[in-house]
């Protein structure tokens, strides 16, 4: 293998692992900037979202074996109802202490972990692809099917976030309420609902990530944990509360991470990807995409 | 009575901010609210947007008592305002600024939105020309794509008004829209506040720029700790002797 091969299998895989990321990171910052709470049981919604789909597919319910896509809507739906239970808990708390509510959060994680660890067991299981598992040879670089699925199907979701957002009324409507909810409210708009929105598309986001990572990972209650401090970690870096800070925020974190395992070690992956954001956030506090948008906290 | 502020009280613990206060404001007339920092004029309006809750008294429009309902009822009940310190959706364009306004009437649901493009290119479209419209009304149309947090602080005072102007109010309540405003925009704004006068629409005008007020409004009424101590044109107020004494004691402490 060529040097330039090498260093464009380790990017592929450091986008591959970004864009789960920027999915987990997208969750943070919608929640952030339209209830103004770090929802720090984002990573046990990532892990409940994959629990949602995949055992839809692999047979564990009742022994349906359900096509991967199928399993997949399932699991994004069953989380975008998550999405508006967690605003109905969420609604009391954002008026708090910032504090209570971080630990609340947190309190909320452990408690879906631990469900998860009663209902399934603490033991993880691998999930069949249901693409090949033989990679694609694109011009030298090895490509696995379904890290290119996850790589697609994330950035088609990242994107249609994006238009809806932008595009749309009920987006607007949605940016509206995150700026100044006291003024939207009085234009009309059902502040409440637009944040139960937020929180469920968030929700889905992390759901996507979980599911489509699911055959290339390993699925258990705690899968969520590691995945959830560095969604958090993408969404600081980008600027917590932006969609395309999220975005951009996740990706870089996977790339540098990817190339820290590859090109020095990779018993020094985490220091060297923390390190970089530290010294990111020290130059540019707001994060690489600081937007104006988010007064609050 | 189109509009009638019936003795109103609003008392913040101890504090009392608006005592007993009675105004009637009839159809299509510019009403000015003046007095002395602390008189109560933004707390009156905070109670008619919604904001706040009478203490005491009570507010009818067209018949209709509207005290106590929540700020976005008020807004469909037809009043629309502006911020002494401006609250636009900074970050949105003032296009943007202004179909969220206009959103809230609108009939393309959450799934027609996704399945249905051509109705919302329509929806759209018909919103987009209406806030053109409106814009062009305030001398601002061709900053429309720009975000609104951009703008020279004296447009984006009307771009505001603009906003307001896109929920379609009956009465439009301004609060301080002077402030900042250097004489030719304020000359600028007293031209708006005609133009907007000759639509039909009632304006009830909080402002220091004692100018503007005398040259725009119909009727003044001036407020004084809370109470309401004088009504009248801008001739009848400039000679009353109750109002001077507000005024110039307040300026003989200073």
């Amino acid at each position: 293998m060529s040097v330039t091969s090498i260093f464009f299998q380790t990017l592929i895989g450091g986008i591959g692992i970004g864009s789960l990321y920027a999915l987990v990171a997208l969750g943070y910052s919608m929640t952030f900037r339209s209830m103004g709470l770090v929802n720090f049981a984002q990573g046990s919604i990532y892990m409940v979202g994959t629990y949602f789909g995949i055992i839809w597919y692999q047979g564990m319910v009742m022994n349906l074996h359900v096509p991967y896509a199928v399993a997949f809507l399932i699991g994004l739906l069953c989380n975008a109802l998550l999405g508006i239970v967690l605003e109905r808990i969420f609604r009391p708390l954002a008026k708090l202490d910032l504090m209570l509510m971080l630990l609340a959060t947190i309190g909320l994680g452990f408690i879906l972990d631990n469900l998860f660890t009663i209902i399934f067991g603490a033991t993880g299981f691998a999930v069949d692809s249901p693409l090949p598992n033989t990679p694609w040879n694109i011009f030298g670089v090895r490509v696995l099917p379904q890290m290119a699925l996850l790589i697609g199907v994330s950035f088609a979701l990242m994107i249609g976030n994006q238009l809806f957002l932008s595009k749309t009324k009920w987006g607007r409507a949605m940016r509206a309420s995150a700026m100044d909810f006291e003024i939207a409210r009085a234009m009309g708009i059902p502040t409440n609902r637009m944040n139960a929105l937020a929180l469920s598309i968030g929700c889905m986001m992390s759901a996507a990530a979980g599911i489509l990572a699911a055959p290339i990972v390993y699925v258990s209650p705690s899968m969520g944990v590691a995945v959830g401090l560095k969604g958090f970690a993408a969404a600081i870096l980008g600027g917590l509360g932006s969609v395309p800070g999220a975005i951009a925020g996740g990706l870089v974190y996977g790339v540098l991470e990817a190339l820290s395992a590859g090109y020095i070690s990779s018993t020094w992956t985490q220091a060297i990807a923390y390190i970089v954001m530290v010294v990111v956030l020290m130059v540019k506090p707001s994060g690489i995409v600081g937007e104006i948008t988010v007064e609050k906290v | 009575m189109f509009l009638e502020i019936d003795h109103l009280t609003m008392q913040f613990g101890g504090l009392i901010a608006v005592n007993d206060v009675s105004i009637n404001i009839e159809k299509g007339e510019i009403h000015g609210l003046i007095g002395p920092n602390g008189s109560g004029k933004t707390t009156i309006f905070n109670v008619l947007s919604g904001y706040y809750k009478p203490s005491g008294g009570k507010i009818i429009f067209e018949g209709r008592q509207i005290s106590g309902l929540s700020a976005h009822q008020i807004t469909a009940a037809g009043f629309a305002r502006t911020f002494q310190n401006m609250r636009l959706f900074k970050s949105m364009t003032v296009m943007e600024n202004l179909l969220v306004a206009m959103g809230y009437r609108a009939k393309v649901g959450l799934w027609q939105e996704i399945f249905n493009p051509v109705a919302v290119h329509r929806e759209e479209q018909r919103f987009t020309e209406k806030a053109l419209e409106l814009l062009d009304l305030l001398e601002v149309a061709e900053f429309a794509n720009e975000l609104a947090i951009s703008l020279p602080y004296g447009h984006q005072r009307r771009v505001e008004i603009a906003r307001a102007m896109a929920t379609d109010p009956k009465v439009i309540l301004l609060d301080e829209p002077a402030a900042g405003l250097n004489e030719i925009e304020t000359e600028e704004l007293r031209k708006i506040l005609t133009n907007i006068h000759e639509r039909g629409i009632t304006i009830l005008l909080v402002e220091h720029d004692i100018k503007l007020v005398m040259e725009a409004c119909e009727i003044i009424t001036v407020l004084d700790y809370g109470k309401k101590i004088a009504e009248g044109t801008a001739v009848a107020i400039r000679k009353d002797p109750v109002v001077i004494e507000a005024y110039l004691g307040k300026e003989g402490n200073q």
